[in-house]
């Protein structure tokens, strides 16, 4: 039996969800199938916390070789990994994580442009995590329509202010998971855009009782991928097993993303927090008002070389034969 | 010969150390500035500035960086030189060794840096890579880049010289 | 090698190279990067490593905290904030035993509340209540003493330096522990007033000094002009975080402006030393901040090493109990704190000790203000006790030696020692304010 060591990385502690099914769900799965034949073993060290790289970093440290195995969050890195955003510029689409995540590592594989951009940053794609099932607005005062966030303040992080930008005099105020909870309760916003999950974590009934379900989409945001020169040397063994985990992995932690969101809602919901929903016809004057960010991805992809308009167009086909249609068609021009 | 030719070079990068240190400065300043601006925008007229996380993010490379030569030129990195000062007083030789051997090992990790920052700063001129949020706020990378690069070249030159020209731009 | 051996054989390195005199953060640079060389045999992932150590640690936004608090630190000093609420305190106290070192010790405390570092307290109050003591017959031993132990305020009651880095290299948020610093804060600063008292009682004759005789009562419109200004500005910077209407970014940078402000009204302000603030905090935040970022590559070097698995691993397999682990923490910071300077010493324990309280399910938090409060106690110790020499430095007076100012400040260091104890086995002390 040859011993293989492998040093995952990732900058978020370990209590994170995804990095807790990285070591009770992924690990043990790859030490299983391996098992079986008995001709390789892994040995295992997870760094994790900033122990080598923090949260932004996971994706030059695995480049660099700091650690072989990496879980980059994608968020952070617009420029080097622009066709990440594909699920980020289609909101109002699905709010399935599985759905998204199948349909977001189905594009990544059968297309070349993530793989050419993880290539770039020397290392190779195994798949795609789905961590929340979609974002929602979480105020103070109860809402019922898009009207009543003209002219407010709205906290949100990354690519989701931009959904903002068609409502009248609505300004987005970046913040962080961490004070998202402060922001609300001293005023500083009005409302705040994150999932359930995030919201029972962070207490978010207690400053903001009133969850308004508009239901603005899954987004993917995490990424396996394993240092190149590392994948070079692995044996075709390890390399299937890893691919074939990957998969599995991407499906369990978008599974448990929906188990976690439904008990979330009830728990906010225990927590004083209520839920209105938004009428079908706010829903689609929201999704009118946004600019077309889809047509602005894909168009700079196909700047880039990539096929950017044709990678839209399967992905939203791909949500579609599973059943998901968008309020709007981000496929139009 | 060579001292003079030293001393010359010692000029120069002392001015360039120096005049870092008036933008650092600078950044300072404008650091007070913008986040009170946000701050204020923010409260009173609702319309945040989008870009703060960035801007002071690049500012404190700016301060960091190019503050960090004159730091240095004056000897103001912490240390602990309690022993070294004792020995400058019963055994200057073994002080004088000691120092050399300081600034050499200085001078080393100053052009690591250097050898690291270098390609990363190429690679960024070519790929004029950013930070931040499209379509909210984005900064490129390789002036970043480029100014830690600069900046323990310089404080590579500044131990260097320290070496040659024992006591130049004061150990203390 | 086995990572552990590998944490201990760099930890000797950096402690040696410090002590001949190596710039720290050299030091740990060195050490790690040939570390890592070493243990992978990899000359370029050593590159790599220093490649990414050095480009994210001073992007950190938090980070942003540090000049900003320092120019408001030097900016209120300037302005003689501390000296006035100095004045106010010593009406108060000049009638007890010992009261003007009482009086110095409640004056720091408020003062701390807007400077960030121990330093700026320790040379304003030298240059203020030293004096005073000397004049009313103090012992010049206590005088300096009182000074030297009670600028340690200005790094546990917030806003403070030390705090922050905490923050930074165990991943807390910077709010919370400025939150938890408070109730430590004031504890030490009433044992201090305590300690006075029962110093006067037990050994007048260190303390010395007579009843003031020219005792006059401060008109209360002189007192609120006194001290309106530093509660406003506590309200602005505390206020501001503690209600999450800013992040203690924002509240640094208002605490700036409405510091300046101040000076500007009190016309203490001249361009040329609103220059040397500047200057003076670029050098310092570049002095920190090049001290973070080497620390980083080294405790980077531990984690690649595998060092925090290991010792996980080792304390779930042997049975230390949290005592003995404290009890150790404690004396390597007391041994550290000999020779390094607090924010080296937190930088470079932390990152060892963290993988051990981390899985005991401890608060970071708690742990934080511990770290803090021991590596403290460093400022007051000789050889190197950083508090000690700006006194020294401040007073230039040859009557009063370098070794009068450490056996003043002794007693204040075993007083801190004692508080340090209480704190750690009464984790809730620190934590009331967050909860
Ligand atoms: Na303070
Ligand atoms: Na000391």
């Amino acid at each position: 039996t040859d011993t293989i060591k492998a040093v995952v990385i990732d900058g978020y502690p370990s209590r994170a969800l995804w990095v807790k099914e990285f070591t009770n769900f992924f690990i043990p799965a790859v030490d299983a199938r391996l098992a079986k034949t008995g001709n390789y073993k892994m040995d295992w060290q997870e760094s994790y916390g900033g122990s080598i790289v923090k949260p932004k970093g996971v994706l030059e440290g695995v480049k660099l070789g700091l650690g072989d195995i990496g879980i980059v969050t994608t968020i952070f890195h617009s420029s080097k990994l622009p066709s990440q955003a594909i699920a980020a510029v289609t909101p109002f689409v699905s709010s399935d994580a599985r759905a998204v995540s199948k349909a977001v590592d189905e594009i990544a594989k059968e297309f070349p442009a993530m793989q050419n951009e993880f290539k770039k940053q020397n290392q190779v794609y195994l798949a795609t995590g789905v961590v929340l099932d979609t974002y929602q607005i979480f105020s103070k005062k109860e809402i019922t329509s898009v009207k009543d966030l003209e002219g407010s303040k709205v906290a949100g992080a990354g690519m989701n202010l931009r959904y903002l930008e068609g409502i009248k005099d609505a300004a987005g105020v970046r913040g962080g998971l961490t004070n998202f909870y402060n922001m609300v309760q001293t005023g500083l916003v009005d409302h705040a855009m994150l999932w359930p999950e995030a919201a029972a974590t962070f207490k978010m009934a207690e400053v903001a009782p009133f969850m308004l379900d508009v239901s603005l989409g899954a987004v993917n945001s995490k990424t396996v991928t394993v240092n190149a020169d590392y994948w070079k040397k692995l044996p075709d063994e390890v390399k299937t097993a890893l691919q074939t985990v990957a998969v599995d992995y991407r499906d369990h932690l978008a599974g448990l993303a929906m188990d976690r969101a439904a008990e979330s809602i009830k728990a906010y919901e225990a927590a004083g927090g209520k839920v209105t929903k938004l009428s079908d016809e706010e829903r689609k004057a929201w999704v009118d008002s946004i600019p077309d960010i889809a047509t602005e991805w894909a168009e700079n992809l196909n700047k880039r070389g990539e096929d950017g308009t044709k990678m839209l167009n399967a992905y939203l086909g791909k949500l579609k034969d599973a059943g998901h249609v968008g309020v709007r068609d981000w496929t139009a021009k | 010969m060579f001292q003079s030719t030293f001393h010359g070079i010692s000029k120069i990068a002392n001015s360039i150390s120096k005049l870092a240190n008036v933008i650092g400065t600078l950044v300072v300043l404008g650091l007070v500035i913008i986040i009170n601006y946000d701050v204020f925008a923010r409260g009173l007229f609702n319309s945040p500035f989008r870009g703060a996380v960035e801007v002071v993010q690049f500012s404190m490379v700016l301060i960091v960086f190019l503050q960090l030569p004159d730091v240095v030129r004056v000897g103001r990195l912490t240390r602990s030189d309690g022993m070294l000062l004792l020995l400058e007083h019963k055994v200057p030789k073994v002080a004088r060794v000691i120092h050399f051997f300081i600034n050499l090992l200085s001078a080393a990790v100053m052009s690591l840096i250097v050898l690291a920052m270098f390609p990363e700063f190429i690679e960024m001129w070519e790929s004029k890579d950013y930070f931040g949020i499209p379509g909210v706020f984005t900064a490129p990378w390789w002036p970043i880049k480029l100014i830690i690069l600069g900046s323990a070249a310089l404080c590579t030159v500044l131990f260097i010289l320290k070496i040659l020209i024992p006591k130049a731009g004061g150990s203390k | 090698m086995s990572p552990i051996e590998i944490g201990a054989i760099s930890v000797v390195a950096i402690v040696l190279l410090i002590y001949i005199g190596v710039y720290i953060p050299i030091a740990l640079a060195a050490v790690s990067f040939v570390s890592i060389w070493l243990m992978r045999d990899n000359f370029d992932l050593s590159v790599n490593l220093l490649k990414v150590a050095i480009g994210d640690s001073a992007m950190e936004y938090a980070f942003a905290t540090i000049p900003l608090f320092t120019f408001m630190g030097l900016i209120v000093s300037k302005a003689r904030l501390g000296s006035d609420i100095y004045e106010v305190m010593s009406t108060g106290f000049r009638r007890v035993k010992g009261g003007i070192g009482m009086a110095t010790v409640g004056a720091n405390a408020v003062f701390a509340a807007v400077t960030g570092s121990s330093i700026a307290s320790a040379s304003v109050f030298a240059k203020v209540s030293v004096p005073q003591m000397l004049k009313n017959g103090y012992n010049p031993r206590f005088a300096v003493g009182v000074v030297a132990g009670s600028s340690v305020l200005g790094m546990i009651i917030p806003p403070s330096a030390m705090l922050i880095i905490y923050s930074f290299v165990a991943e807390q948020s910077v709010g919370d522990m400025f939150l938890a610093g408070v109730v430590p804060g004031i504890m030490l600063a009433i044992a201090y007033i305590g300690a006075i008292w029962g110093m006067g009682k037990l050994f007048p004759k260190f303390v010395g000094g007579r009843p003031a005789s020219d005792y006059e009562r401060m008109p209360w419109k002189e007192i609120a002009s006194k001290t309106l200004p530093t509660l406003s500005l506590i309200t602005i910077v505390l206020g501001g975080i503690y209600t999450g209407w800013m992040t203690p970014v924002e509240a640094g940078a208002a605490g700036s402006l409405a510091g300046l402000v101040i000076a500007v009204l009190r016309r203490s302000m001249t361009l040329k030393g609103f220059w040397e603030v500047l200057i003076e905090t670029g050098h310092i935040t570049a002095t920190i901040l090049f001290l973070i970022t080497a620390a980083s590559i080294y405790s980077r070097m531990l984690g690649l090493a595998g060092l925090p698995n290991q010792l996980g691993e080792y304390m779930t397999n042997s049975d230390f109990a949290l005592f003995q682990i404290m009890v150790f923490y404690v004396l390597l910071m007391l041994f550290l704190g000999t020779l390094l300077d607090t924010a080296s010493i937190i930088l470079i324990v932390v990152p060892l000790f963290l993988p051990l309280i981390e899985p005991m399910g401890l608060s970071l938090v708690w742990f934080g203000i511990v770290t803090v409060v021991g590596a403290e106690i460093g400022l007051l110790t000789p050889p190197l006790g950083i508090s000690c020499f700006v006194i020294k430095a401040s007073l230039n007076d040859d009557r009063i030696t370098l070794k009068d100012v450490f056996l003043g400040a002794l007693p204040f260091a075993a007083v801190m020692l004692v508080v340090l104890i209480i704190l750690i086995a009464y984790p809730q002390l620190s934590l009331v304010l967050l909860n």
